[in-house]
């Protein structure tokens, strides 16, 4: 089990401004060191977490909040010498405006990342030279489909099934067919 | 090594193929565990629709079916589109009555021409299959597990 | 000497790719400049269609995310569900689910032998390897009722209750798949057409390997000793005495014994559990099925290909639970080691189209979780 503390070297290395604002939260696995920060300050404290021993980059978690009109990004980053203890930098932009600073610089694997980040929710990276389709390049044509107000089944349905219904209901909150069950047995 | 390696290979050279001769030869292989064809018991069936909210590859659709039945009053009861179950369990398990259960009779009765005989109908369903089986996933066979212990 | 540089694709049908994804490779004669990633032919919108899902139908769902390994997505699933829902499982089930994810490895290894030996033409190897999965897969068909994909890892515990003859009939299957490993390491890792092929090529230095982000065999092949089975102790590795395997140079090699010695560990591991675990006892909680409270959880599972990370979160502004989670997140262990690690190594090492195969397969990839 990781441990509980707030790491001494993190604190330290951290800028001035945030340097009491580490939360630890999380349970079993999920033990984090949780950082909110303004989405400006990314590059300084992602830097200052990487000279502090937290050197394995796990990943970035995108969320879309239609209703608050923001996008949340977790950046997991872990250490290898550290007992694995992990860092959770959460930073939020506007909807209408995401843009964001890169840090593939300070870790690589975050170019492919935000790659994934950029054709699955349309944040633009600053500085970052190779953002286009990858995973779903000719696969996909239509917003990003990850965000929240996209209906990727009525894109998919008028894309590929040339906009019939597919023969059977498809989501299992529409209830099925019930009051449309025939009395035959075929359903919708 | 080499000589070593050619050795194994004379040794694995001279044993019997591992592969199952199926279906001409062997049987199929199936334990007392294998999940597949469903049976249902259409007299403690209540039409509550749980095992279709809870299917994951939607195989599930209910049908209208005449009769009496005093249990279920709207006269409702799953039939599974075999060409989509992906023999999970989780419609078993959601089923308050226990009227669904899964037996280890594999998918030879899915081998066929025409795709149209993977719709299975409630009453398809209910009726157990001809050949030897076992009920392998059952609410009997499956004790409901005490409450969870308090939050820490 | 003239200099003719090409675009060569290499994949997704191609016998010597890893399936399911393609390389765009860029070759002077023999040597290879370049290589990018082609991803996308497996992707399935998993992130997106689990939105729409319950939850225990996306615990289904998460086992199709790598199939020679889904024992292990479905345990970080897990995971992360049960700190969202605040439970810890069993203690019996702890070491169900130890041994259901070390025999899920000990396939996935003995899977990857294809992916390796078959480039090497090693055709003997890959069918002994699968001969020992075989009886791997009838065992998982008798303990959880299918062969590949199981879903008997659930949160709260494990779905069903071990038979009652649990404990010899694993030892026969260890018995019979261990003599099958001792062929393998005699027949193919000591061969010296394999020792040629793979030593001194694609070599990975332990800080480089960190910097790229690799984990699992590929960062302990380069003599780094990080696993979480170590590190964070989940379920019952805390209770069980090994030390993972490690290499020391960090080449192809030694990423294949790595992967060989975690055949042997795995076995050892699954021994001590059998001899450790209470056979008595619940292996399961019960948990509502339909709503999940809301919350966040992240599961980290050392799975055969390294590090696999669920991010989970569940937020409402209406309710204080839902019936579908809000947003899950994938990481997969092969996203560092098909782009960063290996363009490192084909930018930094003369490597030759020949080798290639034998490059990539030392990874181990498994593209489904670049795509999911």
């Amino acid at each position: 089990m990781a441990t509980i503390s707030v790491d001494e070297e993190l604190i330290e290395k951290l800028p001035e401004k945030y340097k009491d604002k580490v939360v630890v939260t999380g349970t079993d696995t999920g033990v984090r060191q949780e950082l909110f920060i303004e989405p400006d300050d990314l590059c300084g404290v992602v830097r200052a977490v990487k000279e502090a021993g937290y050197d394995h980059f796990l990943g970035i978690t995108v969320i879309d909040y239609p209703d608050k009109k923001i996008f949340e990004l977790v950046y997991l980053i872990s250490s290898i010498n550290k007992n694995s203890r992990l860092v959770a930098v959460r930073t939020q932009i506007p909807r209408d405006k995401p843009e964001i600073d890169s840090i593939h610089l300070v870790y690589p694997l975050a170019y492919y990342q935000e790659i994934e980040a950029y054709e699955f929710f349309g944040i633009k990276f600053r500085r970052h030279d190779g953002l286009r389709k990858f995973i779903l390049e000719d696969n996909w044509e239509g917003p990003p489909p990850l965000r929240k107000d996209v209906d990727t089944r009525k894109i998919v349905l008028e894309l590929y099934y040339g906009g019939k219904r597919y023969e059977r209901p498809i989501q299992w909150r529409s209830l099925g067919g019930y009051s449309k069950v025939k009395e035959t047995g075929e359903g919708k | 090594m080499v000589l070593k390696a050619i050795k194994l290979g004379f040794k694995y050279l001279l044993k019997k193929p591992y592969t199952r001769m199926f279906p001409v030869k062997d049987p199929e292989y199936i334990t007392k565990r294998t999940r597949a064809r469903h049976i249902l018991y259409m007299d403690r069936c209540v039409g509550c629709r749980a095992c279709q909210l809870a299917c994951p590859a939607d195989a599930i659709k209910m049908y209208r079916i005449e009769g009496d039945f005093p249990k279920n009053r709207a006269k409702i009861f799953p039939g599974i589109d075999y060409s989509r179950c992906t023999y999970c369990g989780l419609c078993v398990e959601a089923c308050p009555v226990n009227a669904l259960a899964m037996t280890n009779y594999t998918m030879r009765h899915l081998i066929t021409e025409d795709k149209a005989t993977t719709l299975y109908t409630p009453e398809m369903l209910a009726k157990p299959p001809e050949e030897e089986h076992d009920i392998t996933l059952d609410k009997r066979t499956w004790t409901p597990p005490p409450p969870p212990p308090p939050k820490k | 000497m003239s200099k003719k540089i090409t675009t060569v694709y290499l994949g997704p049908q191609h016998p010597g790719a890893p399936g399911n994804v393609g390389f765009k490779v860029l070759i002077d004669g023999e040597r290879v400049l370049d290589i990018d990633l082609i991803p996308g032919y497996l992707h399935r919108g998993f992130e997106k269609m689990m939105e729409y899902r319950r939850w225990d139908m996306d615990l289904v769902m998460s086992a199709r995310i790598c199939v020679e390994d889904p024992d292990h997505v479905e345990l970080t699933y897990t995971h992360a569900m049960e700190q969202i829902f605040g439970i810890e499982p069993p203690e019996k089930a702890q070491y169900i689910r130890v041994i259901i994810a070390e025999f899920s490895r000990l396939a996935s290894h003995l899977l990857w032998m294809m992916h390796f030996a078959g480039p090497i033409a090693a055709r003997y190897a890959l069918s002994w390897a699968v001969a020992a999965r075989e009886e791997i897969l009838k065992w998982f068909d008798y303990v959880a009722g299918h062969r590949i994909y199981h879903h008997y890892i659930f949160p709260g515990g494990v779905r069903w209750d071990i038979p009652s003859d649990f404990k010899e009939k694993t030892l026969k299957v260890l018995k019979i798949i261990k003599p099958l490993i001792k062929d393998l390491e005699e027949g193919f890792f000591k061969h010296p057409v394999f020792i040629k092929r793979a030593r001194d090529m694609g070599r990975l230095k332990p800080r480089e390997a960190i910097e790229l982000g690799a984990t699992g065999p590929v960062l302990r092949g380069s003599g780094v000793a990080y696993d979480l089975r170590k590190t964070l102790k989940y379920d019952a590795y805390k209770y069980l005495d090994y030390e993972p395997p490690k290499g020391d140079y960090g080449d192809s090699y030694d990423r294949a014994m790595v992967r060989l010695k975690e055949m042997y560990l795995s076995i050892d591991l699954i021994e001590q559990a059998l001899e450790k675990m209470p056979y008595q006892g619940p292996y399961r909680w019960r948990i509502p099925p339909v709503t999940i409270p809301l919350g966040e959880g992240i599961g980290r599972v050392e799975s055969a290909r390294g590090e696999f990370v669920a991010h989970i979160i569940n937020y409402s502004s209406k309710s204080k639970r839902t019936q579908t989670p809000y947003r899950i997140k994938f990481r997969g262990p092969t996203w560092p080691h098909l782009t960063t690690v290996l363009k490192h190594i084909i930018t930094n090492e003369e490597i030759t189209v020949a080798d290639l195969p034998v490059l990539i397969g030392s990874f181990d990839a498994c593209p489904p979780d670049i795509d999911r």
